[in-house]
C-alpha cells in the first residue's frame, strides 16, 4: 500500500474493456482502491490489478463506458477497498459494491474491513458438526447442511434455484441453541425482478431484520460482480467472528461471477484456460469458498450456500467442476424433476453433503436420522432402476416387490421432495415422511436400519 | 283353520324379518361404532395437525408483524440519527468556513503544502486555493522554491490543491477533501455522542 494516498493522475494511456491503464504512476499498490473521475465529475470505483514500469492497470468496477483518455483522472486512494461494518448492517439492502440501496444513510461503522478478508488459519479451524435446519425436507433429511460448511447448489438455466435460495434464506435456523442467526444474501447478476423477489420475500416474512442483502442486478456493470461476494463475505465474517452469530451466506449466481472474471481476463489478454475462463479460476473461486467455517475459540460460524447455474446443465463445465473440488458436497437440481413440476427439483442421487454424518444423529437431530436417510436413498435408487425396467417390459412384467419400489419412488417425489415454497418443515416432520416412505416396503427389505428403530417408527401400510 | 295357518306363517315371517332387521341394525351399529372407534385416533391426529398448522401459521404471522415493525422502527431511528449528524456536520463546516485566518492558520497551510509536495514527489508545483486564503497561501509559498500560485481560485472551505507543473499529478489537500476522507470516522464519533455504536 502507498504510504500516502490521494494522488490524482491524469495521464491515461489506454482504456481497454473494463480496464484503465494509467501512466507515470509512482507508489501505487496491488489491490489499491482507485477513484476514476469522468469528465462530467462522475466518480467510479476501481482497483489496481497490476503495477510496474510506471504504469498501473486499474479495473473499473462500474465499467468504462463514457470514459475518454483525455478527460479522465484516476485518484489512488491509498487503501484497499473496505466495507464499513457494524450490527446496524442487519436488515439493510446494499448494492453490489456495498453501498446502501434502501434509501437509508450509510450504516454507522464499527469497523472498516478489507473486503479481501484474512485467510483463516487452517490450524485454527474447527470441524463443522452442528445442524442447520433449512425447513426444506430434502436438504434437512438427506443432504444436511452443517454450520461452517460450504455446500453449493448446482442448478440450470431457468430452474427454481432462486425460489429455493429465498426459501432457505427465510426459513433457515439453528436449533437447540439461543445463539443469534443471520443470513447474508448476495445476488450476483440477477434479473431486477429476481432481486425484487428476494427483497420482498425477506421483508414480508419478517426475516429481513436478521438478514443483509447485496443486490447486483443484471443491468449493473459486470465487473461489479467481482466485488459482490467479497463484500458479502466480509460482513458475514464480521457478524460471525466479531459478534458471535451463526451466519448463512447465500451467493447466487456464481456463474455470473465467473463470467465477470473471464471478461477481465480477456481484457488483460491472459492465456485462456478451459472455455475461455482464466487458468486461475480455481484459485480465485477458492478465495471465496474458503471464507466459510468455524474458528477455535470463536462462537460464530460462516456457512456458505453458493448457487451456480450450469451452462447447458453440464456438470463437467469448469465452474461446477472446480467448485466441486473446493466445496464439501453439492446439491444438484434435476431438469427432469423440474419438468415434472416437482419443487424443489433436487436430484438426490447426484447430491451429497460430505459433512452430513457429523451434523446428524443423537443430540443433533435424531438417532435414526442417518440410517433412515441411507435406507430411503437406497430405495429411491432402486425405484429409478425399476422405473427404467418398467419402461422396457411394462408394469405387468414387474414383480410385486418391484411395484412397491415404484410406489416408494412416487411417494418420495410427491410427498417428501415436493414442498410448497412457504412450507417450513421441522426435522421431526421430515423424518416422519422418510419413515412413511420406508413403511411402504416390507420389513425384510429394510436392511440399513437397526431393528430398535424399525420397531419404534415403522408403520406397515 | 286355513286362516290360522296363514296367520302363523305371517307371524313367523314377521318374526324372522324382525330378527333379521334387528340383527342387521345391530351389526350396522357395531360396525359404525367400530368405524367410529377406529377413526378417533385418526381424528385426533388430524386435530393435532390442524392445531400444529394453526400454531405454525400464527408464529409465521407474528414473525412477519414483529419483523416489519422492528425494521420500520429501526429505519426511523436511522433517519433521525442521520438528520442529527447532518446538523452537527453543517454547523461544524460553518464554523470552519468562518474561522479566523490569522495566527496558526498559515502554519496549517504550510503543513498542507509540505504534505502535498512530499506525496507528489516534486517541488515544481502549482498551488490553487480559494479567494479567502489566497493571501495566506501567497505568503507561505515564498518558503517553497519552484512553487507558484495558480491564478484560478477554487471553491472550497480552505486549504490547497497542489498540482505538479506538468499537470500529470494532483493532490487535493483542501479542508473539504480531508473532511471527506475522514467523514465515516467523524460520523461515527458524532453518532457515539448520541449513544449509537458505542
Amino acid at each position: 500500500m502507498t504510504a500516502e494516498g490521494g494522488v490524482q493522475y491524469s495521464k491515461i494511456a489506454e482504456i481497454k474493456g473494463p480496464l484503465v491503464i494509467v501512466d507515470d504512476v509512482e507508489n501505487a499498490a496491488f489491490d489499491e482502491l482507485v477513484e476514476v473521475e469522468t469528465k462530467d465529475g462522475e466518480r467510479r470505483l476501481g482497483k489496481v490489478l497490476e503495477v510496474g514500469n510506471g504504469k498501473a492497470i486499474v479495473q473499473v468496477f462500474e465499467g468504462t463506458t463514457g470514459l475518454s483518455i483525455a478527460a479522465t483522472n484516476a485518484k489512488f486512494v491509498g487503501k484497499v477497498m473496505e466495507m464499513p461494518v457494524s450490527r446496524e448492517v442487519l436488515g439493510r439492502v446494499f448494492d453490489g459494491l456495498g453501498r446502501p440501496k434502501d434509501g437509508l444513510p450509510d450504516p454507522i461503522a464499527d469497523k472498516f474491513i478489507d473486503i479481501n478478508g484474512e485467510p483463516m488459519n487452517p490450524e485454527q479451524r474447527e470441524y463443522p458438526k452442528d445442524f442447520i435446519q433449512t425447513g426444506v425436507s430434502v436438504i434437512d433429511g438427506m443432504i444436511t447442511l452443517v454450520r461452517g460448511q460450504k455446500l453449493p447448489i448446482f442448478s440450470g438455466s431457468g430452474m427454481s434455484h432462486n425460489l429455493l435460495a429465498a426459501q432457505i434464506a427465510r426459513q433457515a435456523s439453528v436449533i437447540g441453541t439461543q445463539d443469534d442467526f443471520a443470513v447474508v444474501f448476495a445476488a450476483i447478476g440477477v434479473q431486477y425482478s429476481e432481486a425484487e423477489y428476494f427483497r420482498r420475500s425477506l421483508e414480508e416474512s419478517g426475516a429481513l431484520k436478521r438478514s443483509v442483502l447485496f443486490l447486483n442486478t443484471a443491468d449493473d456493470p459486470a465487473i461489479e460482480r467481482i466485488i459482490t461476494p467479497r463484500v458479502a463475505l466480509t460482513v458475514a465474517e464480521y457478524l460471525a467472528f466479531e459478534l458471535g452469530m451463526h451466519v448463512l451466506v447465500i451467493l447466487t449466481d456464481m456463474t455470473n461471477y465467473a463470467e465477470a472474471l473471464r471478461e477481465i481476463s480477456a481484457a488483460r489478454e491472459e492465456v485462456p484456460g478451459r472455455k475461455g475462463y482464466p487458468g486461475y479460476l480455481y484459485t480465485d473461486l477458492s478465495t471465496i469458498y474458503e471464507r466459510a467455517g468455524k474458528l477455535n475459540g470463536k462462537k460464530g460460524s460462516v456457512t456458505q450456500v453458493p448457487i451456480l447455474s450450469m451452462p447447458s446443465d453440464d456438470i463437467t463445465h469448469p465452474i461446477p467442476d472446480l467448485t466441486g473440488y473446493i466445496t464439501e458436497g453439492q446439491i444438484v437440481l434435476g431438469r427432469d424433476l423440474f419438468r415434472q413440476g416437482v419443487y424443489p427439483p433436487v436430484n438426490i442421487l447426484m447430491s451429497l453433503s460430505r459433512l452430513m454424518k457429523d451434523g446428524i444423529g443423537e443430540g443433533s437431530t435424531r438417532a435414526d436420522h442417518g440410517e433412515i436417510s441411507n435406507q430411503v436413498y437406497d430405495a429411491y435408487s432402486r425405484a429409478q432402476e425399476v422405473r427404467a425396467l418398467a419402461g422396457i417390459v411394462g408394469k405387468a412384467g414387474l414383480t410385486e416387490i418391484d411395484l412397491k419400489y415404484m410406489d416408494v419412488g412416487d411417494v418420495f417425489e410427491n410427498e417428501f421432495l415436493s414442498q410448497a415454497t412457504d412450507e417450513n418443515r421441522t426435522i421431526e416432520e421430515t423424518l416422519g415422511i422418510l419413515w412413511k416412505i420406508v413403511s411402504k416396503l416390507p420389513k425384510n427389505e429394510i436392511t440399513k436400519i437397526k431393528d430398535k428403530y424399525v420397531e419404534q417408527y415403522y408403520k406397515e401400510e | 283353520m286355513a286362516n290360522s295357518a296363514l296367520e302363523t306363517t305371517i307371524s313367523k315371517i314377521l318374526e324372522q324379518t324382525e330378527k333379521s332387521v334387528i340383527s342387521n341394525v345391530e351389526s350396522a351399529l357395531n360396525e359404525s361404532l367400530k368405524t367410529l372407534d377406529d377413526s378417533v385416533p385418526k381424528l385426533e391426529q388430524e386435530y393435532d395437525k390442524i392445531l400444529a398448522d394453526g400454531k405454525k401459521e400464527a408464529d409465521k404471522i407474528e414473525k412477519q408483524i414483529m419483523g416489519s415493525a422492528d425494521i420500520e422502527a429501526r429505519n426511523k431511528q436511522l433517519m433521525a440519527l442521520e438528520d442529527a449528524v447532518d446538523k452537527v456536520f453543517s454547523k461544524a463546516l460553518d464554523q470552519i468556513a468562518n474561522a479566523d485566518r490569522s495566527g496558526d492558520y498559515s502554519n496549517l497551510i504550510k503543513t498542507m503544502i509540505e504534505e502535498a509536495t512530499q506525496i507528489l514527489g516534486t517541488s515544481e508545483i502549482s498551488v490553487s486555493t480559494n479567494a479567502k486564503d489566497k493571501d495566506v497561501v501567497q505568503s507561505t509559498l515564498s518558503q517553497f522554491s519552484g512553487a507558484e500560485l495558480s491564478s484560478d481560485t477554487i471553491d472550497c472551505l480552505g486549504g490547497v490543491v497542489v498540482k505538479s507543473k506538468d499537470g500529470a499529478m494532483t493532490f487535493d489537500n483542501t479542508i473539504d477533501a480531508r473532511i471527506e476522507r475522514l467523514k465515516p470516522l467523524i460520523r461515527k464519533e458524532i453518532a457515539s455522542k448520541f449513544g449509537v455504536g458505542e
